[in-house]
């Protein structure tokens, strides 16, 4: 606030800064240019690479008809009239216990990203930060033998109690478990997983979030959960999303573990406390069958790993793309924030209309308009 | 995989008594006419093993046959050439062992299924010059694993077994249970079946031996993967064994070697008695029951007969796993290799050693004799 060079993502440039300035070119630099060209260009190929060999591998199986065929007619593969029927099962699983697991991960993600950029002492944010990162560091097989000899035990007899007084929700349904390997456990376990990148993504953005609207909101007198929620949420709500939808991409393609944990079955199914009603994923489903399968049912499992490939993908894609169109480095940043922002608080402002908070949004509104720090 | 095409073999040939017919054809004379008691007479050994040897060998497949081939591995760089490695790959499975050595990258494949039709094809245009064999190597046997509180020992007929494990039974104080076990007291504890969830050799073994004994009751197909939907399906034999173990009024199957800790219980095959596993108890059921069916000159493919498993002492559900390697091989150094290694494999001290090591049980001598005849062939 002490001059008037605070800059703010979204604000104006400096005139001609949108114009790149040209460099004279030596040697050097053209072989830089085409070294990170080149690197840039090696990820496309790379991608390009993948999804094709997992295409040309697919094609012959998704084509067959395998109630006909002598080899998808057994083994892992059997009782399936074609792919999709085989494959949709999976891709149910698949999302089903990527979704038990965001629900589980992304409030306490949230709570303790926010605890580390906003309320614990400096030291103590710093080694939790570590501790955070150093979960992701952890191989997925040792999440994957936690979630057998500890997590699985841990959890049976609430799966139980909730399974026997609570049978008529849907969810809690069927007969209980008898050896904890449910979806539910796998899905803690991938909480367990996720976790640390949705935790340090919406550290890094609640960071990010300009001291000028935090100290206007507490000068204006709100409380520290008040200036957070009015001021470093909305700043931050896209870049939270996106980690979200980052760490759901992860759960999407994890195998050790939901291989290890879970008593799966090729069904679609709701019930979270059974041994015998719960969907396979994709990933794990592959791990499983890949080794015995011959020729055609490999190709089919790779088929269904394409499946995975475009679900991933696309997740990818819009979480890319809610960063890049609302993130706060963005140029239209700030204003999309401030919209994104305003119709989930309308009720909340106006029944708060009269507090210190409300005018803190209109006076942020007004310096954000008129250019001139406040 | 050809288990099924087997099973289908192995049921006409247990309807009627063809199999000596059926035997006398193939050409490896003698099989059929295996005497039923354990022979314990001279000691079978391989070719003669240059202990200058050196190189390594490449292969895969089956796990249940993993911890063997370690065993044997370090028997014979100790005992016979300790020039030579062999890099054996149990992450493949049997469908990827067989796959690689189809590829050529493998010298010998270890399957829990001798080659089908399809793989027997492609494996002739492999050993150009030569035959694709299938040797039986690894003898075992599938427990029936149980935890149950306050019952420390378990009778379980081959009609019981396949009622539970096709959930017919449902409860561990049924009527068929408490036949098997007069003198038990069992609790009314709900039975949960856990199976393995992976395709798995064992599965095989033991979906064979529910549907060859009671084709009645357990009406699913035979095969890798486990066809009855509704049990806890876990990932590996490990899995099996400790979800068994961890659980209450659970019962599933493993294979025998790597049980730990766990009680299994005595089960009945075609006969009346229950019997306890013992390593002995498998070699004598494999003895009495298993012949060759031959699919080409020197094959070993064995076809398990189970209504022959009468023997009070020879344990019912038996567990094999084989070795896929040519005769002829491509580059004449691997040959001699494989056949060295091989030769040791399937000596009576090699499979003391899987036995002693490895938890494996002997394959009978008359078996071993036909192998190294086999064996003798490869170059």
């Amino acid at each position: 606030m002490s001059n008037q060079t605070v800059s703010r993502p979204g604000t104006e440039r400096p005139t001609g800064a949108a114009t790149r300035v040209k460099a004279k070119a030596r040697p050097a630099d053209r072989i830089f240019l085409g070294l990170s060209t080149g690197s840039a260009a090696l990820i496309m190929v790379i991608l390009a690479a993948v999804a094709l060999f997992l295409i040309i591998q697919a094609a012959p199986a998704i084509a067959q008809n395998w109630s006909t065929s002598s080899d998808l007619s057994k083994g892992p593969t059997e009782g399936h009239a074609n792919f999709w029927v085989y494959v949709l099962p999976l891709i149910w699983g698949t999302l089903w216990s990527s979704a038990i697991a965001l629900v589980i991960s992304a409030p306490i993600a949230i709570g303790i990203a926010l605890f580390i950029s906003h309320y614990a002492p400096r030291r103590l944010a710093g080694a939790l930060g570590y501790l955070v990162d150093l979960l992701a560091a952890v191989p997925s097989i040792i999440f994957g033998l936690w979630g057998i000899f500890v997590i699985r035990p841990f959890l049976k007899p609430l799966e139980v109690w909730l399974n026997t007084h609570l049978n008529w929700f849907p969810l809690f349904s069927g007969p209980a478990t008898s050896t904890g390997s449910t979806i539910f456990a796998g899905s803690v376990v991938l909480a367990v997983m996720i976790l640390p990148i949705i935790t340090s993504i919406s550290r890094e953005i609640f960071l990010q979030t300009p001291r000028l609207h935090e100290e206007a909101a507490l000068a204006l007198g709100a409380t520290k959960w008040e200036m957070i929620r009015y001021a470093v949420f909305p700043y931050a709500r896209s870049g939270v999303i996106s980690a979200i939808l980052l760490g759901l991409g992860r759960a999407l393609g994890e195998t050790m573990a939901i291989a290890l944990i879970v008593s799966p079955s090729l069904i679609f199914s709701l019930k979270l406390f059974t041994d015998s009603a719960n969907p396979q994923t994709i990933a794990a489903n592959l791990a499983l069958n890949f080794p015995e399968s011959d020729q055609l049912q490999r190709q089919a499992l790779i088929g269904t790993g394409l499946m995975l490939f475009v679900i991933s993908l696309a997740v990818n894609f819009i979480a890319r793309g809610i960063i890049t169109r609302t993130g706060p480095n963005s140029k239209r940043g700030t204003r999309r924030i401030k919209r994104l922002g305003t119709p989930a608080d309308t009720q909340s402002v106006a029944t708060a209309s009269e507090s210190p908070v409300a005018a803190l949004r209109h006076e942020d509104e007004s310096t954000e308009t008129d250019g001139s720090p406040a | 995989m050809n288990i099924k095409r087997l099973s289908a073999i192995a049921a006409v040939v247990g309807a009627g008594a063809l199999i000596l017919a059926g035997c006398s054809t193939t050409g490896t004379d003698g099989s059929s006419s295996k005497p039923s008691s354990t022979p314990t007479d001279t000691a079978v050994t391989g070719p003669k093993v240059d202990s200058s040897l050196s190189g390594t060998i490449t292969a895969g497949g089956s796990s249940a046959q993993a911890n063997a081939e370690t065993a044997w591995t370090a028997a014979f760089q100790g005992t016979q050439a300790s020039g030579v490695t062999v890099n054996y790959d149990k992450s493949q499975g049997s469908g990827g062992g067989v796959t690689n050595w189809l590829n050529g990258s493998y010298d010998f494949a270890g399957s829990d299924a001798a080659l089908n039709a399809t793989q027997l094809a492609s494996a002739k245009t492999l050993c150009t010059g030569g035959d694709p064999v299938d040797i039986p190597a690894y003898l075992s046997g599938v427990a029936i694993i149980f935890h149950l509180d306050g019952v420390t020992s378990l009778n379980l007929s081959s009609a019981t077994i396949a009622k539970i494990f096709t959930l017919q039974i449902k409860t561990w104080d049924d009527a068929a249970i408490k036949a098997d076990n007069p003198n038990a007291t069992l609790p009314s504890t709900p039975i949960t079946v856990v199976t393995r969830s992976d395709g798995s050799g064992t599965t095989a073994n033991f979906t064979k031996y529910l549907h060859d004994t009671q084709p009645s009751i357990f009406t699913q197909t035979v095969g890798t993967a486990w066809p009855v939907a509704g049990t806890s399906g876990q990932q590996g034999g490990s899995g099996v064994v400790n979800a068994v173990a961890a659980g209450a009024g659970t019962i599933g199957y493993a294979d025998q070697s790597s049980i730990g800790s766990t009680t299994a219980a005595s089960v009945s095959g075609s006969g009346k008695d229950f019997v306890k596993y013992s390593a002995e108890g498998a070699t004598e059921a494999f003895d009495s029951a298993a012949s060759v069916e031959a699919q080409g000159t020197g094959d070993l493919t064995e076809v398990v007969d189970y209504s022959k498993i009468t023997g009070t002492s020879a344990y019912p559900i038996p567990l094999l796993s084989y070795v896929i390697t040519c005769t002829v091989h491509k580059d004449a150094t691997q040959g001699k290799l494989t056949q060295a290694y091989l030769g040791y494999v399937l000596s009576t001290q090699g499979q003391q050693v899987g036995s002693k090591n490895a938890g494996a049980a002997p394959l009978p001598t008359s078996v071993l004799k036909l192998a190294q005849k086999t064996i003798a062939t490869i170059k």
